[in-house]
């Protein structure tokens, strides 16, 4: 069990690093791109964490060279290498580990195709990779269309290919669902049609199961009882009857045997049937309030 | 400093410290509030498992005190006793928890033995839609309006669950409105089901309903699960421990599991619950134009609810052969509030013929509510959040 329950947690744990992706990447960064935590403008790589969950980065791996996977391991013991659910963090491709947790060893080169890779802790499983193209030039970015997911494409910076270091590669300022309802459904109308509609469904798909499951069981019960009175199965339909015994009709059955066979002297036929009172509580009880009576020996 | 200064001093600290210094006019119209909820449920009977722990909840959220003096003491302080209660409505996960209670607590077998009562129970659910557009009339954004429209499910922990996602500032309101409303019951939905309902439709007597097998009880739970969190899987935490705990109550092998979720887990869960939410309702945040709207919208969806609940079954009744038609005095108990709003159904019915007993067929729509407003919910979170 302790095994199946290790094996599982590695499992959960490799599923969720596997929730990774390289969202976007600059090359070669300008004075006006994003610095440093020394001031310094170098390139970097983004990651997004699309599970709605933390994950812990440290001990995966970031390399520019397929043949070599474990290129850059990130450090383990930096708080900050868990990474908030949909959340974004950037590693400075400056080739000066001894920076930080967030400057890897290597150099991503302008003017070619970089491969880029992140690799599981066992520095085999590839989680995520992209090749940025050699076309991208100094102070341009290469990202992803929405978080985690959607194409790739060359990013400039202006106003409508904005770059967006450590943060969301689609800027909202509002819940684009409810801007929508707010603009098409103004009145409500079509969320009450829709909603109703589903609420029905879901409630109607259940009262058929179940009639369908109410059949089923009231001719199993059929078929038992007819075995219990020694029928076959062929003579089920004439035993019909069988299956109806409501509380009344027991009840009546009860009454008129009751009375053909008189079983008991004359009798009132009142029958009463009072509640049974218990006046006894224990926060009532003497033995919880009173002291023992102290007794010498 | 002398000593007398210092005294002074300190005396003078303290006094500004306490709530007669820190009193505001809010304060004290909550603080009435939160003893007419006490008084409600003490003398007059109305919900007292709830507006016990609400009402004394919203005398404990308004006591004055200085905010800024890092006492660290309100519940919207992080870090905080109250606080950390509170998480529990503000991360959404009493609500779940209530309703795991309430699944160990609920016999089903009313609506398996009639399974068309579900619809009753799915008809009421417009009071929530409809008082969504009232609110949407009224300017609330679409996010607001679903919160506040929850209401009309007539179920607490739903409200709480959704209004926590969906307009976690509105909460406090919501909530209170809707066990307002829910305390309530036996006062508004009368007087609708008497106006929608004519003296014949109430006398329609129903015939009893079937034996229903332990197989089915244990089925039902388990496909109930599986196909309504299929359509909304937003609903899930809701809907998934109202029948687990049903199942725990049916399955027959953990009667005690079902025992600690239907009585212990449950009454911790509820003083947890109507306390926090009580002290959420502090003057600076619940007394604002909003909190008049909402216990408006409300009452407009305990209204719609009920009455959409009476007049499908009149609608329903129509298409029924005339050995199955339905009492329309059971549509009201559509809408959650188990099992007052049942027990409504049975005492006027028993009202207009002292032999029909209307309890255990107001009970399937009753239940098929729950279930209802829960999958309602999860309509809305789908749609909204």
């Amino acid at each position: 069990m302790l095994a199946a329950g290790m094996m599982c947690c590695a499992a959960a744990t490799a599923q969720s690093r596997g929730a990774l992706r390289l969202n976007e990447v600059m090359v070669e960064n300008t004075a006006e791109g994003i610095a440093d935590e020394y001031g310094a403008h170098h390139g970097w790589i983004e990651i997004f964490n699309t599970n709605f969950a933390p994950i812990e980065i440290s001990s995966i791996y970031l390399t520019n060279d397929s043949t070599n996977p474990t290129k850059y391991p990130v450090p383990l013991g930096d708080v900050n290498t868990r990474m908030p659910k949909r959340q974004h963090v950037i590693f400075f491709t400056d080739g000066e580990p001894n920076k930080g947790t967030f400057h890897t060893n290597f150099v991503l080169t302008p003017g070619a195709d970089n491969w880029i890779g992140i690799y599981d802790a066992d520095g085999r499983t590839l989680i995520d990779e992209i090749i940025v193209p050699a076309a991208l030039t100094a102070g341009q970015s290469y990202a992803r269309s929405e978080d985690g997911k959607g194409e790739w494409a060359v990013r400039t910076g202006g106003a409508d290919d904005y770059i967006t270091p450590s943060s969301a590669n689609v800027i909202n300022d509002t819940n684009q669902k409810i801007q929508d309802f707010a603009e098409r459904d103004a009145n409500g109308f079509g969320m009450t049609i829709m909603a109703m509609c589903i609420v029905f469904s879901a409630l109607l798909v259940l009262c058929l199961c179940f009639y369908g499951i109410g059949k089923i069981n009231s001719a199993m019960s059929r078929v038992n009882k007819a075995r219990a009175h020694g029928h076959e199965a062929p003579q089920l339909k004439t035993i019909k009857e069988v299956g109806h015994d409501t509380g009344e009709e027991i009840a009546a059955i009860a009454m008129a045997l009751e009375q053909h066979f008189n079983a008991h002297d004359a009798e009132s036929t009142v029958l009463t049937i009072n509640k049974v009172r218990r006046a006894y509580s224990p926060w009532s009880s003497k033995i919880y309030n009173m002291r023992e009576v102290p007794s010498r020996k | 400093m002398d000593f007398g200064d210092f005294l002074l001093k300190n005396l003078r600290q303290f006094w500004e410290l306490t709530g007669f210094a820190n009193a505001e006019w809010g304060n004290i119209i909550m603080l009435a509030v939160g003893l007419f909820f006490i008084w409600l449920a003490i003398k007059k009977n109305f919900e007292p498992m709830l507006l016990v722990p609400i009402g004394f909840g919203i005398l404990i959220g308004n006591v004055p005190f200085n905010t800024e003096a890092g006492l660290e003491i309100g519940i919207y302080e992080q870090g905080s006793v109250l606080n950390i209660l509170y998480n529990g409505v503000s991360a959404g996960w009493y609500p779940p928890l209530i309703f795991l209670g309430i699944g160990a607590m609920t016999d089903f077998s009313a609506l398996i033995a009639n399974p068309k009562l579900m619809l009753i129970g799915a008809a009421a659910q417009f009071g929530i839609f409809g008082a969504y557009m009232v609110a949407l009339a009224i300017g609330f954004a679409p996010d607001q309006a679903g919160a506040i429209a929850i209401i009309g499910g007539a179920d607490g922990p739903t409200a709480i669950f959704l209004s926590s996602k969906l307009a976690p500032n509105l909460m406090g309101a919501i909530a209170v409105s809707a066990y307002s409303y829910m305390a309530l019951v036996p006062v508004i939905q009368p007087p609708l089901m008497r106006l929608f309902t004519t003296k014949k439709e109430r006398l329609i007597k129903m015939k009893p309903a079937r034996a229903v097998s332990q197989n089915e009880k244990i089925i039902f739970p388990i496909v109930g699960m599986l196909l309504t969190c299929f359509v909304v899987p937003s609903g899930l935490p809701l809907l998934g421990m109202l029948f687990f705990g049903n199942l725990l109550r049916e399955c027959g092998v953990t009667t005690r599991l079902a025992k600690t979720a239907s009585n212990a887990l449950t009454d911790i869960v509820t003083i947890l619950l109507g306390m926090t939410v009580g002290a959420s309702t502090q003057a600076s945040q619940f007394l604002t134009p909003q909190t008049i709207f909402i216990f408006f919208l409300g009452f407009m969806a305990f209204v719609i609810a009920s009455s959409s609940g009476v007049l499908f079954v009149k609608l329903f009744n129509l298409v029924l052969p005339k050995d199955k038609k339905i009492n329309p005095l059971i549509g009201n108990a559509g809408v959650s509030a188990v099992p007052m709003s049942a027990r409504i159904s049975n005492n006027l019915g028993l009202e207009y013929d002292p032999s029909n007993y209307l309890l255990m067929h107001a009970m399937g729509p009753n239940v098929a509510g729950v279930i209802g407003s829960a999958v309602a919910a999860g309509v809305l979170l789908g749609f909204l959040a």
